[in-house]
Formats: structure tokens, C-alpha cells, sequence
């Protein structure tokens, strides 16, 4: 008897909405696969100094134990290993939301200015250096990382280094071939998916602030500062946004960051529309009437009342953004606008058919990468979509 | 009606001036004027004439002046009416017709208006391809998987969708011309362009060698594909699962053949199977109408072939066949991300439309399912397709940009990506202008259409 009662589902009143979203998620397999790749991705984008890097983990020579990797860790690397360990910490604190939000930017924003104080890498990185000391005989005990070749290692002390199918060379090992340059595509692709999250996470942060801004002002105030902002939110949408990167790109430089500010820049506009419908709503209703009867400053009836009540379909939009954010920037990069000589799956892609020959390695692995990021934020988004909507569970049970 | 075509174009022009200024923004924040480098043959110049050069143009385009100023004499310039400028920079007599000026490409010293009106008619043509193939195939899938909801199709369709809709189209285009193009696996399809060289003076229609050849070609085509369409009509699901399944290995082995010569290796095991499925799955189709569609196009394909090997001659492939098969790949790369897209959006559309209210009052009153579906459900669910209309435009467009820089096809797209790696400044303006204002048109067509199929908008 008491048994039959434990097994009936309950639905729990303690249970928080949020918590029940991400419940919902997480019982479905096309989530567990898209979180779980991108989990994969962050792994690999913090750790992929130590999965591949010309520069030995730790090497003695002449009884002298040094670790040329660590001297040569860029002050970025130390911001993204401590970041990763950041967010672990943070996210197993039980604090509000928006204070563990500030509390990671604020440790961000610290980690990130003693790293780039104190942290000098040298200026002159010679990767042949250690093969060529190796050949000579003098290293007496090297560990090297799994793929044992950076990212920009051209292999120049290796004659007539070039494109290279997986596996083709005799000395080297090349899991995944070599680019037009002689790079090891792995490691390549490696170091590029920091470039894909990044891109994908800072763009999109940035046109969700723009988006929610301009799209929360609009539905608060709705009258005329609706339509002039309707009217730019038109505007936006009407030029094709890869024109309108591309046309960035012609006149600003080729940076990273520049990439990220245009990418955020050009893709606010689906937000704005989704937190206006949102603050069209809830403007109405009593809570925020309360609110503003209570006398509280704007900044706080929008984004501490209203916003939070409006974050679903604002989450569901996010997943699929950070989706074509990727994108974008590897259409750039394929396009042969994207960064120069920074790794980058769109620029690896682009080298796959070129004069005639068809290099599989190059279009397959940095292809399949795209797909299966895109994929899986898709994958996240429709979940997410499902998983808000109150609609399809009404559907399911019945 | 007209009150509402009216209203609707008026309040385009708001949005038309916002375009201009939030191109023009993009080019006066940008660091750096014309110079030299930027000009044809710039650096060849001696350093006077080259300094006259720079000054004309400061002056052309009222560089000199506060950006305000320089936006107005742009937006007069563009604009179809205004001042007319003359040849030292400043304005003459206010004219109706003195028509757009978009200005002179500075790399290939040619009027952009010029340049656009050779390359958009390519755009248009593989966009104008693509949008009927996108729609007709998406509403199939679309019916199909509403129709069975919760089943196997409708299951596998769902993720097999999302998935289509994943794939980056540069790395189908790149994909499709490596194992289609390439001289190294199967060189099906032409790589890039849109025609050879030696089609421009061919016939229209492929030419033969006699009348005998043209009729057994017809023959053979006609034949083929009347068997094998009343074929998938009438035989039973097994059957046709079965057959696609022998039509598919054999094909499979085919292709191995082709590319190997051998008899038998590693890429016979992996393609017979792999090809075999799929025509399987394709044979086992639901819906007849989708089932028609893909038959049709094999047996086409195979009466070609059939006639081939009984001895007909082509003499000349004539220019459509040429320009047909040099489209076959750009279509299907430009228009596989929005055939997804559609047809997820025609399913969750049917589906809202089937649990309404008047779907089941129909039922209920006795109309049997198919009717439904067609008479009541179908053309309601629509609406939203209609609207996406507008939003699938300017995709389009910015998938032919690169669908275009893969096949090396000289329409919009490449052009745009020309001018940027160029810094082409009037071009690059120019081509998102005019992306701009063929999205606007889109979205008007999209309107009109909602209004005449939607009798719920009111014209006032």
C-alpha cells in the first residue's frame, strides 16, 4: 500500500519553475546529447594548451627539469583554466542567480587583469627547438602532449611541409592530415574551439544586452517609443545580416574581438522582438503595477521584476543564437574574412577544395565540428522550447 | 485594397531611409578614407596625378565635410530623384528622372549600376529556383509527419530535419563538389560556373543526330518513368521497400565500380548498404504525392542513360540541359537549410490547426479526415508559411553568398564577397543596399499575399 503511494509522481509545489525546466531538460535525450557535447568542447577549449602543444609538459635536460609549456602559457590560457574552475566553484555555491552572475564576472574580470599583469610569455617562441634538441640527443626525459604540435607550428624544420592526408607521413604522426601550411590540422581544430565558443558565448551575451535593453524599453513604455523602436528592429532585419557583416568586415579591422562586437552587434534584433511581445504582457500585470505604485526606479521594475518573469522564450532564443553566431563566424572565416592566422574551423573548411583537389580531412573534421556545435545548440534550444512550453507537456501527457 | 497597398509602401520608406543611414554609419566610422591603395591602378600613379586623384574624389564625395553633409549628398545620389551632380562634385538643377547613381567601383573602374544589373538576375534566377523547390517539398514532408504524429516518420523526420537545418551550407557545397565534382570520386556535375564556355553558341534544345534518336530517347523516357511512377503508386509497401532496396545496391555498386574499377573492396561494403537504405527508405515513403516527386526524378535520370546505352547520340547538349546541370548542385546546397526550416514550421502549423476548434467540429459533423486535413486544416495552416516567406528571402540571399563563392557562380553574392576582400567601398554599399531593398520588397510581396489569403486583415 504505502509503496503505491510513493510510486504516483507528485508534482511537487516546493519545486521552483526553474527547477522544474531544467528537470524537463534534462529527461530528454536530444538535451543530454547537445549539453553533452558542448561539455566536451569546453573541456577541450580550456585544456587544449595540454592537448596540444609543441612545447613539452615537462622535459629535463641536462639534469635541468623545466616545464616549457608552462612558460609559455599565454595570459588568455590562465584566464580560461582559471575561468573553467570559477564556474565549477560558483555554480556549486547556493546563492540568487544574479549574484552568482556578478560574482563570476567580478572573479573573471579579476583573473583576467593578474594574468594579463603579471603573466609574460616570451615573445619569441621557436617550436623546432625542442626536436631539434631531441635529435641531438640531449634531452634526457621529455612527456610531450598528446598531439605533440601547436596550433601555428608551421613544422619548418621538416623539408617541404605541405598539405598532408591523416597518417600519409612516415615520421610524424598526423591523426587528422596537415593544412595547406603544414599544420596539424588536430591541433588546429583544437585551438580553434575556443574561437567557436567564444565567438558563440560573448557575441550572443552581447546582442542579448543590446536586445533586451532596447526590446525591454519597448514593451514597458510601448506608444511611440514602441514604434520608433519597431523601427529599428525593421531596419536590422531587413538587411541580410551577412551583408551587413560582411560590410563590417570590409571597413573594420580583422580581430577577434572585433568579430564578436560585429556578430553581437548585427544580431540584437530577434531579442528585442522577444522581450518586447514578453514586456507587452507582463506590463499589465499586477505585480509590476505594484511595483511601480511602490515608487522603485525603472532600472529595477525592468530587470529585477519584469525580466525574470519573461526569460523563457528570451533562453530558447540564446540557444539557438549562440548557434548562428558560430555560424557566422565561420562563414567569415570561410569566406576567407575571418582572422589571419588565428585557427579557425570556417578557414580550415575553406582550404578543402582548393585548385582542383578535393583534401576530405579538411572539409570532414573542421566540417563535422561546425555541424556538430550548430547541432547540438539546436538540439538545446528545441528542448529548451519544449520544455518551457506548457503547450507540448499538455500535449505529451495526453 | 489599394489603400492598403498604399499605406504599406509609404511606411517602407521610413524603414528604406534607416537602411541608408545604418549603411552609410558603417562606412563613416570606419578608419581610414580613399586612398590610392584603394583605386584602380592607385599605386602606379605618380605621386602628383595620384594626389589629384585623391583630391577629385574627397571632392566627388565631399569627404571634406562634416558627415551629415555627407550622408545627404549621398542619399541624393542613390536616390532616383534629386539634384543632378556634375562632373567637379557640386550640384546642378533638381531633377524627377536623373535616375540612381550607386557610384563607380573603385578596383574594377566600372559604374556599380552596371555591375549590379549583370549580377542580380543570377541571384534572383538560383533564389527564384530555389523557393517553389523549397515549398513543395517542405509542405510534403510537413503533412506527412503531422499527419503521423508520434510515429516513426514523424520521429525521424523530426531529428533528421534539425539536423539538415545544422549543416553549414558551405560544408555541403564543399562536400558536394569534392565527391560530385572532383576528379577524384564521381565527376557528375560540372564545379563551378553556371555554363561552359562552349555552350554560349549552342541551340536551346539539345541537338541530335537523327529524328530515329529523338524518339527513342523519348521512348525510353516516357516508358521508364510511367512504369515506375504507376509502379510506386500501386505496389504494396513491402514490395516497394524491396525493390528500392535492389535499386539501391545496385547502384551502390555501381558507383563503387565507377570510382574503383575493382571488384570488390572496403567501399563496396560501405556503399552498397548505405545506398541500399536510402532507396529503401525513399521506396517506403508515406505520401504519395512526395513518392511521385522522387521517382519521377530517377526515372528521368535512368531512361537518360537507358537511351545512352542503346546508341543514341547527343550532338550538342544544347545551353538548358547545360545550365540545368550546372544549377542541380547550387539549388540543392542553397535550398536543403530552408526546405528543414519549412517544413518543421508546415508540421507544428498542422498540428495547432488539427487540435482547433473548428477541425473538430468538422470531424464531429462527419467529414472524414482527409477532408479535414485538406479542405479545413491545410489551407489554414498556410498563414504562417506566408509570413515566413519574407524572412526566407533574405537567407536566401546571404546562402547564396556562399553558395555562390564555392561554385564560382558571378551573381550577388560573389561579387559582395569580392568587394569586401577589396575594400571596394561603393560596391560593398551598394550590394547591401540593394539586399536591403529586395528584402523590403519581400517582406511587401509577403503582406499582400497574407491580405488576399487571410480575409481577417482588414484593408483599412
Amino acid at each position: 500500500m504505502t509503496e503505491q503511494v510513493v510510486d504516483i509522481p507528485v508534482k511537487q509545489p516546493s519545486k521552483s519553475w526553474t527547477q522544474q525546466v531544467v528537470s524537463s531538460l534534462l529527461k530528454r535525450t536530444s538535451a543530454k546529447i547537445g549539453l553533452a557535447w558542448i561539455g566536451l568542447l569546453v573541456l577541450i577549449a580550456t585544456f587544449s594548451p595540454f592537448l596540444a602543444s609543441s612545447h613539452p609538459l615537462y622535459m629535463v635536460v641536462d639534469g635541468q627539469a623545466s616545464s616549457p609549456l608552462l612558460q609559455h602559457m599565454e595570459p588568455l590560457d590562465w584566464v580560461w583554466l582559471s575561468g573553467f574552475f570559477i564556474t565549477l566553484v560558483i555554480s556549486a555555491l547556493s546563492i540568487v542567480a544574479w549574484k552568482k552572475i556578478l560574482l563570476w564576472a567580478a572573479s573573471i574580470a579579476v583573473v583576467s587583469f593578474i594574468a594579463y599583469s603579471s603573466v609574460t610569455p616570451p615573445v619569441l617562441v621557436v617550436y623546432e627547438h625542442y626536436r631539434e634538441m631531441e635529435a641531438a640527443g640531449k634531452v634526457d626525459n621529455i612527456i610531450r602532449a598528446p598531439i605533440p604540435y601547436s596550433a601555428k607550428d608551421y613544422l619548418r624544420d621538416y623539408a617541404d611541409t605541405g598539405i598532408e592526408s591523416p597518417l600519409s607521413v612516415k615520421e610524424r604522426t598526423h591523426w587528422m592530415g596537415t593544412d595547406e601550411n603544414g599544420a596539424d590540422v588536430a591541433s588546429r581544430m583544437i585551438h580553434a574551439s575556443r574561437i567557436a565558443l567564444g565567438i558563440g558565448f560573448i557575441a550572443t551575451g552581447i546582442a542579448l544586452v543590446i536586445g533586451t535593453i532596447i526590446g525591454g524599453l519597448m514593451g514597458y513604455f510601448s506608444g511611440i517609443v514602441d514604434i520608433i523602436g519597431m523601427r529599428l528592429v525593421e531596419i536590422f532585419e531587413a538587411i541580410p545580416t551577412l551583408f551587413l557583416l560582411l560590410s563590417f568586415v570590409a571597413f573594420f579591422g580583422r580581430s577577434i574581438y572585433m568579430m564578436m562586437v560585429i556578430i553581437g552587434i548585427t544580431a540584437w534584433s530577434g531579442y528585442a522582438r522577444y522581450v518586447r511581445a514578453e514586456f507587452l504582457k507582463l506590463r499589465q500585470q499586477d505585480f509590476v503595477q505594484a511595483a511601480i505604485a511602490s515608487g522603485l526606479p525603472l532600472r529595477s521594475i525592468l530587470f529585477r521584476h519584469m525580466l525574470p518573469n519573461g526569460l523563457a522564450p528570451l533562453l530558447v532564443a540564446t540557444s539557438f543564437g549562440v548557434a548562428s553566431a558560430i555560424l557566422a563566424e565561420a562563414t567569415l572565416s570561410f569566406l576567407g574574412l575571418g582572422l589571419v592566422d588565428d585557427p579557425s574551423w570556417g578557414q580550415l573548411l575553406n582550404q578543402a577544395v582548393q585548385s582542383s583537389t578535393f583534401n576530405w580531412w579538411l572539409a570532414v573534421f573542421p566540417g563535422g565540428a561546425i555541424f556538430m556545435t550548430v547541432f547540438a545548440y539546436n538540439l538545446l534550444g528545441e528542448s529548451l522550447r519544449d520544455a518551457v512550453d506548457p503547450h507540448t507537456n499538455r500535449g505529451m501527457q495526453s | 485594397m489599394l489603400n492598403y497597398l498604399l499605406r504599406r509602401i509609404l511606411l517602407m520608406i521610413p524603414t528604406l531611409l534607416g537602411i541608408t543611414i545604418v549603411v552609410f554609419t558603417v562606412m563613416a566610422a570606419a578608419p581610414g578614407g580613399i586612398s590610392a591603395q584603394s583605386l584602380v591602378d592607385g599605386m602606379e600613379l605618380e605621386p602628383q596625378s595620384r594626389q589629384a586623384l585623391e583630391d577629385y574624389y574627397n571632392k566627388l564625395y565631399g569627404l571634406d565635410q562634416p558627415a551629415p553633409v555627407q550622408y545627404v549628398r549621398w542619399l541624393n545620389n542613390i536616390s532616383p530623384i534629386g539634384f543632378e551632380r556634375l562632373a567637379d562634385g557640386s550640384f546642378g538643377a533638381f531633377s524627377l528622372w536623373k535616375g540612381p547613381d550607386l557610384g563607380t567601383s573603385f578596383r574594377y573602374g566600372r559604374p556599380v549600376t552596371d555591375m549590379i544589373a549583370e549580377r542580380l538576375p543570377i541571384t534572383l534566377l538560383l533564389n527564384l529556383i530555389s523557393i517553389p523547390l523549397i515549398y513543395a517539398l517542405a509542405i510534403g514532408i510537413g503533412v506527412q509527419a503531422a499527419r503521423q504524429r508520434g510515429g516513426r516518420f514523424d520521429v525521424t523526420s523530426n531529428i533528421f530535419l534539425l539536423g539538415l537545418w545544422s549543416v553549414p551550407s558551405m560544408l555541403a557545397g564543399v562536400l558536394f563538389i569534392g565527391f560530385f565534382a572532383s576528379e577524384q570520386y564521381w565527376r557528375w556535375f560540372p564545379t563551378g560556373g553556371l555554363m561552359r564556355r562552349e555552350t554560349a553558341d549552342q541551340t536551346f534544345l539539345p541537338l541530335f543526330s537523327s529524328f530515329g534518336d529523338v524518339f527513342i530517347t523519348v521512348l525510353c523516357v516516357a516508358l521508364i518513368t510511367v512504369a515506375l511512377i504507376s509502379a510506386a503508386v500501386s505496389f504494396s509497401l513491402k514490395t516497394r521497400q524491396f525493390a528500392g532496396l535492389i535499386v539501391g545496391a545496385l547502384l551502390g555498386y555501381a558507383m563503387a565500380v565507377n570510382l574503383h574499377g575493382e571488384w570488390f573492396g572496403l567501399l563496396h561494403l560501405l556503399l552498397i548498404p548505405s545506398m541500399a537504405m536510402l532507396f529503401r527508405l525513399l521506396a517506403g515513403l508515406n505520401n504519395i504525392a512526395l513518392r511521385i516527386v522522387v521517382t519521377g526524378t530517377f526515372a528521368i535520370g535512368l531512361g537518360l542513360a537507358i537511351s545512352r546505352l542503346l546508341g543514341v547520340e547527343i550532338l550538342q547538349g544544347g545551353y538548358l540541359l547545360d545550365r540545368l546541370w550546372h544549377l542541380v548542385l547550387p539549388v540543392i546546397a542553397l535550398s536543403y537549410g530552408g526546405l528543414a526550416f519549412l517544413a518543421k514550421l508546415t508540421r507544428s502549423s498542422l498540428l495547432e490547426n488539427l487540435a482547433a476548434d473548428y477541425a473538430r467540429t468538422a470531424r464531429a459533423k462527419g467529414v472524414d479526415e482527409e477532408a479535414v486535413l485538406w479542405r479545413h486544416v491545410f489551407r489554414n495552416s498556410l498563414l504562417p508559411l506566408i509570413t515566413v516567406s519574407a524572412t526566407l528571402l533574405p537567407s536566401l540571399l546571404a546562402g547564396s553568398v556562399i553558395v555562390e563563392s564555392i561554385f564560382s557562380i558571378d551573381g550577388m553574392g560573389k561579387l559582395a564577397v569580392e568587394a569586401v576582400q577589396t575594400r571596394d567601398r561603393e560596391l560593398v554599399l551598394s550590394v547591401t543596399l540593394i539586399s536591403g531593398l529586395l528584402t523590403l520588397v519581400g517582406y511587401l510581396l509577403a503582406d499582400i499575399a497574407y491580405a488576399i489569403v487571410d480575409p481577417r486583415v482588414s484593408y483599412d
